[in-house]
């Protein structure tokens, strides 16, 4: 398949308090792409939107080769979405839902799916209503993997989820990328897990996207810049700095186009040269567009 | 299958290069001999837990610097062992000299004070 | 209907089933309280009607709403179906699992009327206008209950159709074709009847062909 999996083109959604404007984003198949953004940002509205639950007031989606949301129910042949918010049927078991889902994709895979129960920690007897958070999440989480579909759409996966089902949850997503024709979309808080499995980030806040590019490339542009300036110094003009923080003699600048070049032009004064995690550079990022909008 | 190759996401160093240091260390050790296999890029992302994108660039890394090759549609190979063990030393004390200049910064000491404690240093092993 | 249809509405029965379940056996014990004298009689009436008006707003309600209290709604969605299709199953399959609680209740409500001696059968026709009604009233609720975006609404539709029951009974009751006949010992299918029927049937009609025309096509359903 040589469409993209995700393909949006100026959308926008207006709501009363919230409007989504001109979003756009492409997910290439064989991709895992990490969206990240405060909350009420918009990552839900942007997900649901490629699934057709939501259609958009404006702009082109397109997912699997499909127009959203006319043509949802196929290309939802081939979607596994996930949300954190989504709960099980109340009055069936798991082994329930296992049997309905396999009932209606023909791709299920019975012992991939027995393996995840195991792994997962779950009892195909349990009733729905008595499952607590974490075990939806996972529950749900099972039956999308065990279809094996094309393109994962994931709301929030790792909600509620302990140190060892978060593992093997992220474990299952990348084994999912052995196949470079199946790709990940998913937006998540937590930004550990979502800087160590992306190829692609993007980020989003207030309805728009604000950066979307490489992970690599991303991680190597932002450094923290420690300078200690002796009395009688100051810096020079400086490209692409923001965030400076005085503190007597010492200096912190953040920036997000780092290069030898611009350490240069600092000067001798440079203590450290630090790089930023992805906690870090989001937080940064979204303070730093949130000025620059002056908000 | 990789389980020795571990990646610390809080280690300061970023994972392309623990990746790269971590299969450097078992080439030059022997572990994994010249004209051995690499894992696929997929495989070892998938085995690591880590993007696609963080190996594909340890893996162009290597190639760049000589130490593994890439056979376009066969895989990716350990290149011809020599002087491998030689560059990760010569590595290594780059790594520890420009340590030893930031410290030396820090302190406060001249370059001259810096060749001096060096020289310093250099004497004091030779007597052991 | 496609395949994906046919299995969902047989989730919405296998989903409700105690529902109906239960409904359909207060039905059949009501009728047998009312086999018991004349208080039974009342009471047992009266309970039969409650059931089944009771059943029915149930499912409509818990059927609809609840999916997307629990947040169910974006698991049934993520399935591989559009928005008319999911109307379509949600519809028929409630309304297949109501009928099948009212044929026993009414069926059960009609053998007593033909089978026992103290009841006239001069009152079958009323008692089917009644029956005819009930599924009417139930095809009101969902069809309210499906293009209702709150409670509130949903709510009001429960009230005025309820409202309706005491309406027919008070109106239809005392109609003269009706009046007239009901403790006769046999039962007379007249022209009031009829059109009374009629009208009941149009309205059924109507109310489960208005989801496919409008709910079906709500472009935004979260």
């Amino acid at each position: 398949m040589d469409h993209k999996h995700i393909e949006m083109r100026g959308v926008r959604k207006s709501y009363r308090f919230f409007t989504l404007d001109d979003l756009s984003l492409s997910l290439e198949p064989g991709e895992v792409m990490g969206f990240v953004g405060p909350n009420g940002a918009g990552k839900s509205t942007t997900l649901k939107l490629a699934m057709g639950f939501i259609a958009p007031d404006a702009g082109e989606i397109s997912v699997l080769g499909h127009p959203m949301p006319e043509a949802q129910a196929a290309a939802k042949r081939d979607i596994g979405y996930v949300s954190a918010e989504m709960r099980l049927l109340p009055h069936a078991t798991l082994g329930w839902h296992m049997e309905f889902v396999k009932s209606i994709y023909p791709e299920w895979d019975g012992g991939y799916a027995a393996t995840l129960v195991k792994r997962f920690n779950l009892r195909p007897e349990q009733n729905a209503r008595s499952l607590s958070l974490g075990e939806h999440v996972k529950a749900t989480l099972l039956l999308a993997l065990a279809r094996r579909p094309r393109l994962l759409v994931l709301d929030e996966p790792t909600t509620g989820l302990d140190p060892v089902a978060r593992h093997e949850v992220i474990s299952e997503f990348m084994d999912v990328l052995r196949d470079d024709s199946r790709s990940i979309l998913f937006s998540s808080h937590n930004t550990v897990d979502v800087e160590r499995i992306s190829d692609r980030l993007t980020f989003i806040d207030r309805g728009r996207i604000v950066d979307s590019s490489n992970k690599e490339d991303f991680l190597d542009r932002w450094r923290r810049i420690h300078v200690k300036l002796p009395a009688g110094t100051s810096l020079p003009e400086l490209p692409n700095v923001f965030g400076r923080v005085n503190d007597g003699q010492f200096v912190t600048l953040t920036t997000n186009q780092y290069s030898e070049g611009l350490r240069a032009l600092i000067g001798p004064h440079v203590r450290e040269v630090q790089r930023m995690n992805l906690e870090e550079i989001f937080v940064a990022n979204v303070m730093y567009h949130r000025e620059v909008r002056g908000s | 299958m990789y389980s020795g190759i571990n990646i610390s996401q809080t280690d300061a160093r970023p994972m392309y290069l623990q990746i790269m240091e971590q299969i450097r260390a078992r080439i030059a050790a022997g572990d994994w001999p010249s004209g051995k296999e690499l894992p696929s890029i997929r495989a070892l992302a998938a085995a690591l837990n880590v993007s696609v994108i963080t190996i594909k660039r340890a893996y162009l890394d290597l190639e760049n610097e000589g130490v593994i090759v890439t056979r376009h549609g066969k895989g990716s190979f350990v290149a011809d062992v020599n002087g491998l063990a030689g560059e990760l030393q010569e590595e290594r004390l780059e790594e520890h000299l420009t340590r030893a200049v930031e410290i030396g910064q820090s302190l406060g000491l001249s370059e001259d004070d810096l060749a001096a404690r060096l020289r310093r240093a250099q004497r004091n092993l030779g007597k052991n | 209907m496609n395949i994906i249809t046919r299995k969902l509405i047989v989730k919405e029965l296998y989903v409700n089933r105690w529902m109906v379940a239960g409904g359909a056996l207060s039905g059949v014990a009501s009728i047998l309280i009312a086999t018991l004298g004349k208080t039974g009689f009342n009471v047992g009436a009266l309970t039969w009607l409650t059931t089944i008006i009771a059943t029915g707003v149930m499912l409509a309600l818990y059927g609809i709403m609840n999916e997307r209290k629990e947040n169910a709604l974006q698991f049934v969605l993520s399935l591989p179906l559009s928005i008319s299709e999911y109307v379509r199953a949600k519809m028929l399959g409630l309304f297949a699992g109501f009928l099948i609680m009212w044929s026993i209740s009414c069926a059960a409500a009609l053998l007593l009327v033909f089978l026992k001696a103290s009841v006239p059968d001069g009152i079958a026709p009323y008692v089917t206008l009644l029956c005819v009604f009930m599924l009417a009233n139930f095809a009101v609720v969902l069809c309210g209950a499906l293009h209702a975006q709150s409670e509130a609404l949903n709510s009001a539709v429960i009230v005025v159709t309820n409202m309706g029951v005491s309406i027919f009974m008070f109106t239809v009751g005392p109609m003269p074709g009706i009046q007239q006949h009901m403790w006769a010992p046999v039962p007379v299918w007249n022209d009031t009847f009829w059109t009374v029927l009629f009208c009941e049937l149009a309205v059924l009609v109507i109310a489960l062909t208005l989801p496919f025309v409008f709910a079906a096509r709500r472009r935004d359903f979260l």
